[in-house]
């Protein structure tokens, strides 16, 4: 067992993780944050994405011993102050959420490309997801949910 | 879940290296999206030495007209930084196409040679620019060119107690550079075909055309005979329609008769053809 301490969504955390714990894994089972999903478990599908220094990572192939000393955000960081993020309006606006399992892991992805790009095209929205599967929505609405939520970040100046 | 290990996270090289000599049945592990794939299929290994932090195995300098690449630096960080865009082109492109944004920013270049795919994007823009690895164990460092650093598929002759120390090109100045690829999307995919080039030329003749192609043969290749069948040669379709066949005929040579050359092969030569004639 190894202490490792990180920022999680803003705030110091400090756990005990196992040597060949993964992130994906600390995260669920010993902080409670399961809005972080294992799919796959091998790097592809994208539901267990996290950022890491607002850069998206797969957590499931992440030790968690990697985390020490980082900035780790999952979902909850967009809405930490009480009230959706203009992105998670947009997803639901858009009806870019079905049945829900790809969100956490979309909407970070979105998150980061946004941090990173104020003013994305089409084909900067549908590279930052790239790798982040969804089976319902065809993407269709994710894309369109993440251009407006653009618009309007750009409008309040707000990350 | 992961088999049982222990795992450490080097802060220097040397605290890496004294590990890697001193730890049975060590390995090395820095973005982990091969590794841990591979763990979690049941590989097993006693002890991790994470080395994705080390401040020495990061950035690319320049040094006596080469440049050095630290191999922890991720594709995502390659892929955009100012001196590969500028002076190695192919290299800049291919890691911008290396699996999803996840992986290229957890993945490191270090770990794609260390990894040796056929279909490794990263390992055709090294061949054509005369890649050279240091390698480096607690007692000893040695370099060895890419070309006799990977053994077979998935096979490397980098000693379990090395570490790669760097990786040394050439900067391709003046040439028409590019990394052209097949794959089954457009993204997120692994490559069927991926094509390295540098070409200068003058009058109307090759000077320097290099070519290497990935996920053809068994290891990807750096075509040299073509390049020395181009080397001086006046650029018209006869002079390309021959370096074609000569390409096509290596790799036969190489690999033999495959199933997927029926698809492979005439791709392939479609994107020779706009290659050269540029």
């Amino acid at each position: 067992m190894k202490t490792i301490r990180f920022l999680l969504n803003g705030k110091e955390a400090s756990i005990e993780v196992e040597d060949n714990e993964t992130l994906l894994c600390a995260l669920r089972e010993r902080l409670g944050i399961t809005s972080v999903k294992e799919g796959c478990g091998i790097g592809e599908c994208g539901t267990c994405t996290v950022l890491v220094d607002d850069e998206p990572h797969y957590s499931c192939l992440t030790l968690a011993s990697k985390a020490n000393g980082r900035d780790i955000k999952t979902v909850e960081y967009l809405s930490s102050s009480g009230v959706l993020h203009p992105l998670q309006e947009a997803f639901i606006r858009s009806g870019a959420v079905q049945c829900g399992y790809c969100t956490p892991a979309m909407l970070l992805s979105a998150y980061s490309l946004l941090l990173r790009n104020a003013n994305p095209d089409a084909h900067d929205i549908k590279e930052a997801i790239s790798g982040n599967l969804c089976r319902c929505t065809g993407y269709i609405q994710i894309e369109e949910a993440i251009k407006n939520a653009a618009e309007i970040c750009k409008c309040n100046g707000q990350d | 879940m992961l088999p049982k290990f222990a795992s450490v996270t080097a802060r220097t090289k040397d605290e890496a290296l004294s590990w890697l000599s001193s730890l049975e049945n060590p390995k090395i592990i820095a973005g982990g999206t091969d590794l841990m794939v591979k763990m979690r299929a049941g590989k097993h290994y006693s002890h991790i030495i994470d080395v994705a932090g080390i401040p020495e195995l990061l950035g690319v300098t320049e040094k006596d007209g080469r440049m050095s690449i630290g191999p922890a630096m991720t594709h995502a960080r390659l892929s955009t930084e100012a001196s590969i865009v500028r002076n190695a082109r192919s290299l800049a492109l291919a890691c911008g196409l290396v699996g999803s944004p996840q992986i290229r920013n957890m993945g490191t270049i270090g770990g794609n040679l260390g990894n040796a795919s056929p279909a490794a994007d990263s390992i055709p823009p090294l061949l054509i620019h005369d890649a050279v690895l240091t390698l480096e164990s607690r007692d000893a460092r040695r370099k060895v060119p890419l070309e006799e650093a990977i053994v077979a598929p998935y096979v490397t002759s980098i000693d379990v107690k090395e570490l790669i120390d760097s990786i040394e090109i050439s900067p391709l100045r003046g040439y028409r550079e590019g990394y052209r690829r097949v794959a089954k999307r457009a993204t997120w995919a692994i490559s069927r075909l991926g094509v390295a080039f540098a070409i200068r030329e003058e009058n109307g003749r090759f000077l320097d055309a290099r070519l290497a192609i990935g996920s053809c043969t068994p290891m990807p290749f750096r075509a040299k005979k073509v390049e020395d069948l181009l080397k001086g040669a006046p650029k018209n379709e006869a002079t390309i329609s021959e370096a074609i066949r000569m390409a096509l005929e290596e790799i036969k040579l190489i690999s033999g008769i495959r199933p997927s050359y029926a698809y492979k092969l005439p791709v392939l030569q479609g994107i020779l053809e706009e290659v050269l004639r540029g």
